[in-house]
């Protein structure tokens, strides 16, 4: 059973058609990569799903139709991502940017809140902090951070949702070897609890090192689809990564 | 028919006014991402510049050439000193504290205009030939014609210099992508220099030779750069020929208006023509351009990213409340009246500069109505009060929900307009709001409609209660504690605000909207919800301000006094109670300024300029404002003595490791 279903999205912008029937299911405790070269719309892809621009086809979060809701719908039905810019909430500290997605005040937890009751630490936040290793930081404030820090953090956010599939937009970039393969590993352990991951990157040791499935785009479209050895070998992909003339195995005149 | 006609082309003299000071507008913001209101003011000091030189204001006559030369010298001087000293240092700073620093030239020069003028409307001579000429049967003045084409002729010259030469390349690449124009090599500050001369010259003449046909005054002038954002926003802030055309349009159809307004069948206020059309109808363009063109203005690509005041968590919020409460208590009963009085004027100020910071220190939108929303409960108070009999308090609770719906459908309406836009929208919806509901007799008028005083239970709470101060005048120190109990109920609130979910998600809207959506907030919701906090808040004072005075008058809640006060609340700090205080203290009637008249002579007028020179002062220097100053200093002096570290690390200077 998927959680995250999404079925023939497109997106055009004008006449240039950024998404063409791209279809894609994540599973619970399942890692999926999206990669493709640049340009090929894998952060138009997130945008659509997550509803950030207007797209045609189907959504759905565990079996529930998203399509045609706005963003912050499918946010609290458990539909998380970060940013690949890590669009991070820059007057907040980093435990409060945690608290936005953690906590989603009802109207009488608002009024609760107003006349002075204070709301219980959610657990959330320090958890999701510590999955990530960012206890340190809990009370720096976002705009004093790293880039590498601010990707962290990102995740963080997402994950302090304790969202049903988090996408994540390019999290490793910005991070050293190193820094990407810690990230990887925390990634891993983090869909082996249960959370569908959708995961977009350039890096392709960590994509093709944690992912249990690879999805390949291509000027919009689906190329290829599979585990990762697969897709490895795939000529669309080796041909699409390298250029036309890898598949026949003589080299590229420049 | 030919009454219409005859009006229509009156209206071309006004109308090239307003196309003159767009123009101006259109190319300040092409050159430097700066939609300056100071524009119309720029007009206004060349107009007076050049009536004070043909009459002989400063001891001596020129010629109405030379003055007119002159005239333009003083324009070109204002355009230099408003580069230099306002917009080149704000180059990185964010959109609405570049709209702010323009705001702080245009109450510095209406505040110097008062200073050496005074507050006499003037007439100007004119230079245009003063012959009329035949047109269908209808005699006309020629200049209108002379103005029109004149103003036609200046966007096409315009036009042609930004098409064709170098520097009209420079321009429209560095309002393109700042960023890439500065790499090319080009000087974003050169560029925006010339610019701001050229708008200045081009206000500067229309000033002039506008100046016979509208009175010469500093309340009028400056204000039409209001029109002149209407006819921009035709424009999308990019296309002179559109702004022009607007402009004169624009100018055209007020004076139609105007003719029909006479006419036996339009509906009068009680016998008199309906006040505030011309307002109402900037307005309705305003929407009108917004919604044809989006809400959005064309963006720059600008070099530095640009960041809003800080909002910090307070750390504690009960102890210094109830010090303040104390000491103002003890103020409200052993201060002589006329200081009780500043007191209660400068708490009801904070009151309102609390609505500024929930909506523009916590949700980073410039709202100008809300001091139109005091105003709208007051006046409602009044007919509470005064025609149906309601008593306190449900009067005064009316009145703020009828204000805060107001505003909330205000909010509504303005959700897909934000920062600069509505700042600017706002402005022409408040001076509508000023001008025709205000200045409408059935509804307020100028002079001003009676507000009962407080009872409660048989006791009067108001200023004229029998019990007084230990000088035993007006106002009751009552009244003062009533107002007081509110203003720490609203301060307290307001700061609590800031460690709620609510403030969080308010925060959160404020840096970054797309973001916030895709982390579950929803956005319009927000927005709405710190409308209707805000309106509230603005809305207490006016009821507050009502019971005050005894009276409401439309004086006290004018477009340009709104400005003044966000000026203030700049300049105390936008994003913190403490910051409202500060302002509270500055604003109008307040005890910072009654205590400068009282023991220096100093008048409120220089009050103004001293508030525009402080405004810019702090958008450079300091924008965080006078609250912000005094947190850094403290977190500084804690983290240096660890005795007094109370849990909290001060972000400001903490080592950040990872």
């Amino acid at each position: 059973m998927s959680v995250l279903s999404v079925q023939s999205v497109s997106v055009s912008y004008g006449g240039v058609h950024a998404l063409s029937d791209v279809s894609l299911e994540v599973r619970a405790g399942q890692l999926v990569g999206l990669i493709g070269p640049n340009g090929a719309g894998k952060t138009t892809f997130v945008d659509a799903v997550t509803g950030l621009v207007p797209a045609r086809g189907r959504v759905e979060l565990d079996g529930r139709d998203l399509t045609g809701r706005p963003p912050h719908t499918r946010a609290r039905r458990g539909l998380a991502r970060t940013f690949q810019s890590s669009e991070l909430f820059d007057d907040l500290t980093v435990s409060e940017n945690l608290l936005v997605t953690a906590d989603r005040p009802s109207w009488w937890t608002a009024l609760g809140e107003t006349l002075g009751r204070r709301t219980p630490a959610n657990p959330a936040v320090a958890e999701a902090l510590a999955v990530l290793g960012l206890q340190d930081l809990a009370d720096a404030s976002a705009h004093e951070l790293s880039q590498g820090q601010r990707k962290l953090v990102g995740v963080a956010r997402a994950l302090a949702a304790r969202p049903l599939v988090i996408c994540l937009d390019e999290p490793a970039a910005g991070l050293d070897t190193a820094e990407s393969a810690e990230l990887g590993r925390r990634l891993r352990a983090v869909a082996d609890a249960g959370t569908a991951l959708l995961l977009i990157d350039h890096d392709m040791s960590l994509v093709m090192g944690i992912c249990d499935h690879v999805v390949v785009l291509e000027f919009g479209r689906v190329i290829a689809s599979g585990p990762p050895a697969r897709v490895r070998t795939d000529p669309a992909v080796i041909a699409a990564y390298l250029g036309a003339s890898a598949t026949t195995g003589t080299p590229e005149t420049p | 028919m030919e009454q219409i006609l005859l009006f229509a082309v009156l209206g071309l003299g006004q109308g090239a006014l307003i196309a003159g000071i767009a123009l101006g507008v259109v190319v300040t913001y092409r050159g430097s991402g700066i939609i300056n209101l100071s524009t119309g003011a720029v007009a206004m000091a060349s107009a007076y510049a050049f009536w004070s030189l043909t009459t002989g204001f400063f001891g001596f006559t020129l010629p109405v050439g030379p003055a007119a030369a002159g005239a333009l010298v003083v324009a070109l001087a204002v355009g230099v000193l408003t580069e230099v000293a306002v917009f080149r240092p704000l180059r990185t700073s964010s959109p609405l504290a570049k709209l702010a620093g323009s705001l702080g030239v245009l109450l510095t020069m209406q505040a110097g205009v008062l200073l050496i003028f005074g507050t006499q409307p003037q007439q100007a001579p004119s230079i245009l030939p003063a012959d009329t000429i035949t047109f269908l049967g209808l005699t006309i003045p020629s200049d209108r014609f002379v103005l029109t084409g004149l103003v036609a002729a200046i966007a096409l010259a315009l036009g042609a210099v930004y098409r064709w030469s170098r520097f009209g390349l420079a321009t429209r690449a560095a309002s393109e992508n700042e960023q890439a124009a500065l790499l090319a090599g080009l000087s974003p500050n050169g560029v925006s220099l010339a610019n701001t001369l050229l708008a200045a010259l081009v206000a500067g003449l229309l000033g002039v030779l506008a100046a016979p046909i509208v009175q010469v005054d500093s309340i009028t002038l400056p204000l039409q750069v209001v029109p002149a954002l209407a006819a921009a926003l035709f424009a999308g802030f990019t296309s002179l020929g559109v702004a022009c055309t607007a402009g004169v349009l624009i100018g055209v159809s007020q004076s139609i208006l105007y003719y029909l307004s006479t006419q036996s069948w339009f509906p009068t206020d009680n016998g008199n023509a309906m006040p505030g059309l011309q307002q109402l109808l900037v307005f309705a363009l305003m929407v009108v351009a917004l919604y044809v063109r989006g809400a959005g203005l064309p963006r720059r690509g600008e070099a530095v990213e640009q960041r809003l005041p800080a909002v910090p968590l307070p750390d504690r919020l009960l102890r210094p409340a109830l010090v303040a409460a104390a000491v103002a208590v003890v103020a409200l009963i052993v201060l002589p009246f006329d200081f009780r009085q500043a007191l209660t004027n400068s708490m009801i100020g904070m009151v309102i500069v609390l609505s500024y910071v929930v909506i523009t220190g916590y949700v980073g939108q410039i709202s100008v109505m809300q001091l139109a929303l005091s105003g709208t409960a007051g006046f409602v108070l009044s007919h509470l009060a005064v025609r149906w009999g309601v008593p306190f308090p449900f009067s005064a609770l009316g009145a703020v929900l009828v204000a805060t719906l107001l505003g909330v459908a205000a909010g509504v309406s303005a959700l897909r307009v934000r920062g600069v836009s509505l700042a600017v929208v706002t402005l022409a919806a408040a001076l509508a709001v000023e001008q025709a509901l205000f200045n409408n007799t059935s509804f307020g008028g100028t002079a001003g409609v009676t507000v009962p005083p407080p009872t409660l239970f048989g006791i009067d709470l108001g200023p004229k209660a029998d019990f007084r101060g230990l000088d035993g005048n007006e106002p009751s120190p009552l009244f003062g504690f009533l107002v007081l109990a509110v203003t720490v109920a609203l301060g307290l609130y307001v700061a609590h605000l800031r460690r709620t979910g609510l403030g969080r998600q308010m925060l959160a809207v404020r840096s970054n909207e797309r973001a916030a959506a895709a982390a579950g907030i929803d956005v319009r919701a927000v927005k709405i919800t710190a409308f209707a906090i805000s309106s509230f808040i603005a809305s207490a004072a006016g009821t507050l301000y009502g019971y005050n005075f005894g009276s409401v008058s439309a004086a006290r809640f004018t477009a340009l006094a709104a400005l003044g006060l966000i000026g203030f609340a700049y300049i105390g700090g936008i994003t913190r109670v403490s910051g409202a205080l500060a302002a509270g203290l500055m604003s109008t009637g307040a005890l910072l300024p009654h205590a400068l008249e009282k023991w220096f002579g100093i008048k409120g007028t220089w009050a103004l300029l001293f508030g525009g020179v402080s405004l810019v002062v702090t958008l450079i220097a300091n924008p965080d404002g006078i609250a912000g100053a005094a947190h850094r200093r403290k977190t500084a002096k804690k983290a240096k003595s660890p005795e007094v570290f109370r849990g909290f690390t001060p972000v400001e200077v903490k080592e950040v490791t990872s």
